[in-house]
């Protein structure tokens, strides 16, 4: 028994020696060089001004910095979960991800210390919404490498982010190629239904965050399901009855008893689906509510199911303009 | 107190439980004037004000009646059973069999709709319950130890199934708050049917639990079978609990809370509690959900928060009131 007991604790130091001895190897000078002789820079990120490599060679990605530096091709060891995204990354991406060691999971509160300071990186990219940093022990992440938390406190954020997130990691060169495609095909759009869409009042149900219990999920200008909607002239009507901050500036959680009012005014209607096309089950109990049947844009017909609003980098979001191309075409035809 | 005061009593209590009931079909997020609500009522009037009383309020205050006679009166059988004026149906691991059921469906993607969640949470329930009988059938100290030791293991590895599945933790945390919105698009029938029929066979049981309640030997001096009394009781718990806990998922208090309340006008015998926490229940699970809809200016409050506020106070009211009364 003493023999075990012995063991497991040498076991222990052993590993607690190795944490140390990482986040001591990884320290960055205070004179623009990194302990390993690499340049340093300071960067502007939402804990403070950090001092981190010009070139990083080891990146962890988590939250929204997850398809962001994938896509931009950074020199990645761990990430986070990030399953939401994954059926809109490419398949060279979708590779690159399903090989990289997962850091923590799809909550902020799942992350495995010890899991990152055995990928021994040199720059550690927090993407997670502002109030979730809360989750996470920053200072312990410090003992490890230089730390920068860029995150979003709305869900359109993710245009100034993505490539805050690319630049941090040192690999913003290609971003400027994607944003403009992105550009490109939004502007022809907006020109295909400039007739149509603007004229239109939406309402949005979405399928984010605390949906469930005899509640629905509805989204403004600026969320999650309507922001990429919006760059080709969409606008959602009304504003949330409490800001709540965050995320809860632009997206609300009434009850479901709220539906015939909160969408009397709507002259059409979208709503998330799934990458595959199936309706969520949040949204699913919404469009299966006896009130949605009454509603004037439902008896009408404009109701628009939108896929992929889970983007959050411009490659990823040219993809929802298509899918929104999609939801919207029949408005041409009407 | 006598009869005819007991009697006297139970009728304002049902008094109460239709003031109520009327009240949670009148009130709620959406605003509908009272006249508008008895034209839904009479299925007259504006479409989407009918479909709000008759498809949601109405369905949900029926589920409440239901959920708050099921756990109070399961409470009033099982501190009788124990003879522990502090349990309530959890104690025999009916929550924590359900929630344990929910996690490893939701693990295997097997509750992803409402139906299935109540049919996961039901055998949950009853698997657990079996499973604490079989251990515990001997005593009712053994069936508490047996209760709370099966409830502290599922628990973790409901909390183990959380930590390695991030889907079964965003399944179970929507779950493991006990409420009644939602739930109209749920096959409730067969759940509330089991609960009536429950109710039954726990008032036709009542009048053995008395002679239990004064100890074996008189029991059995008073021709009670106490070991099929035991039994059937157990089985009453479990159907009750187990169909309230699968319909609005689990709410602590009630079944703790209520039957204290019942005791300060039923006394000791076990078939006027039961009379009184069939309608105290339904009573308190009512004003709870009236108040869960209004307590935010958008939105709802789950029911088991709403439960607990109120019944914490109640508890430490009744107990330093009347002190505990004898079991």
């Amino acid at each position: 028994m003493r023999t075990t007991r012995t063991r497991r604790l040498a076991g222990a130091i052993a590993l607690a020696l190795t944490v140390a001895t990482a986040a001591t190897a990884c320290g960055a000078g205070e004179d623009g060089k990194a302990a390993d002789g690499g340049q340093t820079r300071v960067f502007a990120a939402d804990n403070g001004q950090i001092t981190i490599p010009v070139s990083p060679k080891r990146v962890i990605a988590t939250g929204y910095a997850v398809p962001a530096l994938l896509e931009a091709g950074a020199p990645l060891v761990g990430v986070s979960s990030w399953k939401r995204g994954i059926p809109l990354f490419n398949e060279q991406e979708r590779k690159k991800y399903d090989e990289l060691a997962k850091v923590a999971g799809e909550s902020a509160s799942e992350t495995n210390y010890e899991a990152i300071a055995q990928a021994d990186p040199d720059l550690i990219v927090i993407g997670v919404p502002k109030p979730v940093l809360a989750d996470i022990d920053i200072k312990r992440l410090e003992a490890i490498a230089p730390v920068v938390a860029i995150g979003p406190s709305v869900p359109s954020m993710w245009r100034e982010l993505s490539r805050k997130q690319a630049d941090a990691a040192g690999a913003a060169a290609g971003f400027d190629a994607l944003k403009t495609a992105y550009d490109t095909k939004a502007k022809a759009l907006a020109e295909k239904y400039k007739a149509v869409v603007p004229q239109l009042k939406l309402g949005h149900v979405g399928a984010y965050g605390e949906v469930a219990k005899g509640n629905f999920q509805r989204e403004f200008n600026g969320s999650w399901g309507t922001n990429i909607a919006q760059d080709i002239g969409a606008t959602y009507y009304g504003q949330v009855k409490v800001k709540g901050g965050g995320s809860k500036d632009v997206s609300e959680y009434p009850s479901i008893e709220e539906l015939s009012t909160a969408f009397a005014q709507a002259d059409a209607i979208t709503y998330s689906v799934a990458a595959d096309g199936s309706v969520p089950a949040p949204v699913k109990y919404v469009l299966d509510s006896p009130l949605w049947k009454e509603l004037p844009a439902v008896k009408a017909g404009k109701v628009y199911p939108f896929r992929f609003t889970e983007a959050a980098t411009y490659r990823a979001a040219t993809s929802t303009l298509d899918a929104v191309d999609q939801a919207f075409a029949p408005l041409l035809k009407q | 107190m006598t009869t005819t005061g007991r009697s006297a009593l139970l009728g304002a209590a049902l008094l109460g439980l239709v003031v109520v009931a009327v009240l949670s079909v009148g009130i709620g997020a959406h605003a509908i004037a009272p006249g508008e609500v008895v034209r839904a009522l009479l299925g007259e009037g504006n479409p989407s004000d009918r479909a709000v009383v008759l498809d949601i309020r109405m369905p949900r205050a029926v589920l409440a009646i239901g959920v708050g006679a099921a756990l109070a009166v399961g409470g009033v059988l099982v501190q009788a059973l124990s003879r522990n004026a502090l349990a309530e149906p959890g104690v025999l691991g009916v929550t924590a069999g359900a929630g344990f059921a929910i996690a490893v469906g939701s693990s295997f993607g097997l509750a992803a709709s409402a139906p299935a969640e109540l049919g996961l949470a039901v055998l949950g329930a009853v698997g657990a319950s079996a499973l604490v009988y079989a251990v515990g059938s001997k005593s009712p100290l053994r069936l508490v130890l047996a209760g709370t030791a099966l409830s502290a293991v599922l628990l973790g590895l409901t909390l183990g199934l959380r930590l390695l599945f991030p889907d079964t933790f965003d399944v179970y945390r929507f779950w493991s708050v006990g409420s009644l919105a939602g739930r109209e698009q749920a096959p409730t029938t067969v759940p509330l049917i089991v609960i009536g029929l429950s109710l039954l066979g726990a008032f036709a049981v009542s009048r053995q639990l008395n002679a239990i309640a004064l100890g074996e030997t008189v029991a059995h001096t008073l021709g009670a079978n106490v070991a099929r009394v035991r039994t059937v009781t157990l089985l009453l718990i479990t159907l009750m609990a187990g169909a309230a806990t699968a319909l609005a998922g689990p709410i602590l208090f009630v079944g703790l809370i209520v039957p204290h309340l019942a005791r300060r006008v039923a006394g000791a015998s076990i078939p006027w509690l039961i009379a009184f926490a069939a309608l105290l229940g339904p009573v308190l699970m009512l004003a709870a959900d009236v108040g869960s809809r209004v307590l935010l200016p958008t939105g709802e409050v789950p029911v088991a928060i709403v439960t607990a506020f109120l019944g914490g106070p109640v508890l430490i009211w009744a107990v330093r009131k009347y002190g505990a009364a004898p079991l």
